[in-house]
């Protein structure tokens, strides 16, 4: 046996052990992760759902950077990084450039994708200025504020589990309750508007709903890559279901798979921030449903498309040998 | 009153740096993002933007040195990638062409970030300065870069004005002229990715965006050709810089962010108070059109008639 090999059984077995500690649940700080991770995970995937079907896959991405000035702005009022007033920032700041990107579109001359960039950014560029200034200014800690960039879910307290877990709760429930109406409106809002379905009354809970998740999620996953979290378990669903509450439980498991995951990846690894962490693991799940998933996927496709051109094949010869 | 505009530039030389570095490259954003906004495709800017991270990673881990043309080439070579995943995505995966845009630029983001926090500690590249920028401390190789970039991609545009317009307002049409389509394509996409990197000191990868996006779309509400457009969009991008290197220095914030806060301000008067296009005048307007019609309700009523609308009800 030979040195690295030694060394490689070393890692391993280092590996394996830390990664019995992360599941076993020994470290309450571990297990409020990983239950973070997951709630998360499957939050975002069902609301993110609807946003992509919707083509409004880039409002996520606008909501999650536009929660920092409102972070930063609870935390100079509150004075300290405690959950509540925080989380109350965040929300309304999301609200805020919800209602904004909505201004600017019906505005003059203005384009949808436009909007949602003007918005991002320059709530972006707000929250890194109060940012700035809290870091020159700060007398308490403002250690977790950092944390909110690209998220450390091993920072989450016990208040902002429970916030995400009734937030996680009410979400689903609404979802469940409202499934029908909500994917007729998705799906085609002239019918749904003519069966007495209010599309614009969804369209904006859509909007809230969308901004609580966020909200509860920055903490795990960061307000930078939240939008990935939103769009990739709904994006990767569509290729295994037909119908929506398959594509909706799909996208559930994924998301909460992919939190799991990347949960344990950062722990394993130091430095690895666990949002990236995440969003890598989504990714591996989506790029597995563009190869292999049965509908639309590209192994399929291929697969059928060859049988076609056989299928044709055999009726050319077979109607060639007619002919003669 | 003068000295608080006099004073910042006595300060020593990294006020002047800083405002050259920081106007370098708001020129190039804007010129590109004029043409990107009036693609409807300003939201790749905002992916190619975050994907220069992995790429000046990816030259980093590759070569060893932290050369700002090896990551240049760099960042260039995995914009260009990653507009052409975008594109496969949408067009052969089937995927929505918003969520083709969330999910190449996150899974690339991602990326860079994790072999930046893992694989390069002991490199100069400084994490927080990639992502927001440092421009009150810009070094000398990066403000070489902005120098030579700027003046080249400015060059490009003029070079290429026609074939940039014509592919913007009819691609059919240019492609019937014989204009090479794809290659503009690309060839913006490319320009986009180096002038992000090379702007990645002065105002970092994540408000990049608002140096392409905000400029074009205040413009648009300004102007109606674009030779104009593009002059404003310029004017909007030096103005913020400037304005937003006092405000940095006046209220000691983040120079980038408040950069960034000048030009949405700017945009926000434009959406306004636009003399042509803005809601204010849009309002007025249509405020005087409502009571000229309720002094004369048969002029009104024809109107309406005229131009198809239905009529009201009548019963």
């Amino acid at each position: 046996m030979s040195v690295a090999n030694v060394i490689n059984a070393l890692e391993i077995a280092e590996i394996s052990a830390r990664s019995l500690e992360f599941f076993s649940f020994k470290y309450a700080f571990v297990a409020r992760a990983l239950t973070a991770s997951i709630l998360v995970g499957g939050l975002c995937g069902a609301v993110g759902t609807f946003l992509v079907l919707r083509r409004l896959s880039l409002m996520g991405d606008a909501a999650g950077h536009s929660t920092l000035p409102g972070i930063c702005v609870a935390f100079l009022l509150a004075g300290s990084v405690s959950t509540l007033p925080i989380m109350a920032g965040a929300l309304v700041s999301a609200l805020l450039a919800a209602i904004a990107v909505g201004v600017i579109t019906r505005g003059p001359r203005s384009r949808s994708d436009a909007a949602i960039g003007i918005v991002l950014s320059v709530f972006f560029g707000a929250g890194i200025v109060l940012l700035s200034y809290i870091q020159r200014v700060a007398t308490t800690s403002y250690a977790g504020l950092d944390a909110m960039l690209l998220g450390n879910v091993a920072g989450i307290s016990p208040e902002q589990l429970i916030v995400l877990g009734v937030v996680t709760v009410l979400l689903g429930g609404a979802t469940l309750l409202y499934l029908r109406p909500l994917s007729i409106s998705t799906f085609d809002p002239g019918f749904a508007a003519s069966v007495g379905i209010p599309v614009r009354a969804i369209h904006y809970g859509l909007l809230g709903a969308l901004s609580l998740s966020v909200v509860v999620s920055v903490q795990a996953v960061g307000v930078v890559l939240v939008s990935a979290m939103l769009i990739i378990p709904g994006a990767s669903a569509v290729y295994w279901f037909k119908r929506m509450p398959g594509v909706l439980a799909a996208a559930v498991g994924i998301g909460a798979l992919s939190g799991a995951l990347g949960a344990w990846t950062s722990y394993l690894f130091e430095g690895v921030s666990t949002g990236p962490a995440m969003v890598l693991v989504a990714t591996t799940f989506f790029l597995s449903s563009l190869a292999f998933g049965p509908r639309g996927g590209l192994l399929w496709r291929a697969v059928r498309r060859r049988r076609r051109q056989r299928a044709m094949l055999a009726n050319v010869s077979v109607s060639a040998t007619g002919v003669r | 009153m003068w000295e608080l505009f006099v004073e910042p530039w006595t300060m020593g030389a990294w006020m002047w740096r800083g405002t050259l570095a920081a106007t370098l490259a708001a020129v190039p954003c804007a010129l590109l993002g004029v043409f990107l906004y009036l693609r409807r495709m300003s939201l790749i800017a905002d992916a190619l933007t975050h994907v220069a991270l992995p790429g000046i990673v990816a030259a980093f881990l590759l070569s060893g040195s932290v050369d700002p043309f090896t990551m240049l080439l760099g960042a260039a070579v995995v914009g260009v990638l990653a507009s052409m995943a975008i594109e496969g995505l949408a067009d052969k995966g089937g995927v929505r062409s918003d969520a083709a845009i969330g999910i190449v630029f996150t899974a690339f983001f991602s990326i860079g970030v994790i072999a930046l926090s893992v694989g390069v500690e002991n490199a100069h590249i400084d994490t927080a300065c990639v992502l927001f920028g440092d421009v009150l401390g810009i070094s000398n190789d990066s403000l070489i870069l902005l120098g030579i970039t700027a003046p080249a991609v400015m060059l490009l545009v003029g070079l290429f004005y026609r074939w940039l317009s014509l592919v913007s307002f009819d691609k059919g049409l240019a492609a019937n002229l014989g204009v090479p389509v794809a290659l503009v394509h690309y060839g913006l996409m490319g320009a986009v990715s180096v002038t992000s990197v090379a702007s990645f000191e002065a105002i970092g990868a994540i408000l990049a965006i608002a140096m392409i996006v905000v400029p074009a779309a205040t413009a648009h509400i300004l102007c109606d050709r674009l030779p104009w457009m593009l002059i404003v969009a310029c004017a909007h991008g030096v103005f913020s810089a400037i304005l937003g290197m006092y405000f940095a220095v006046w209220l000691d914030v983040s120079a980038a962010g408040a950069m960034v806060c000048v030009g949405g301000v700017l945009y926000a008067l434009a959406f306004l108070g636009a003399p042509k296009h803005g809601v204010l005048v849009r309002w007025a307007r249509r405020r005087a059109r409502g009571s000229s019609t309720a002094t004369s309700t048969t002029a009104s009523l024809t109107a309406t008639a005229g131009r198809g609308e239905p009529h009201p009800e009548v019963s």
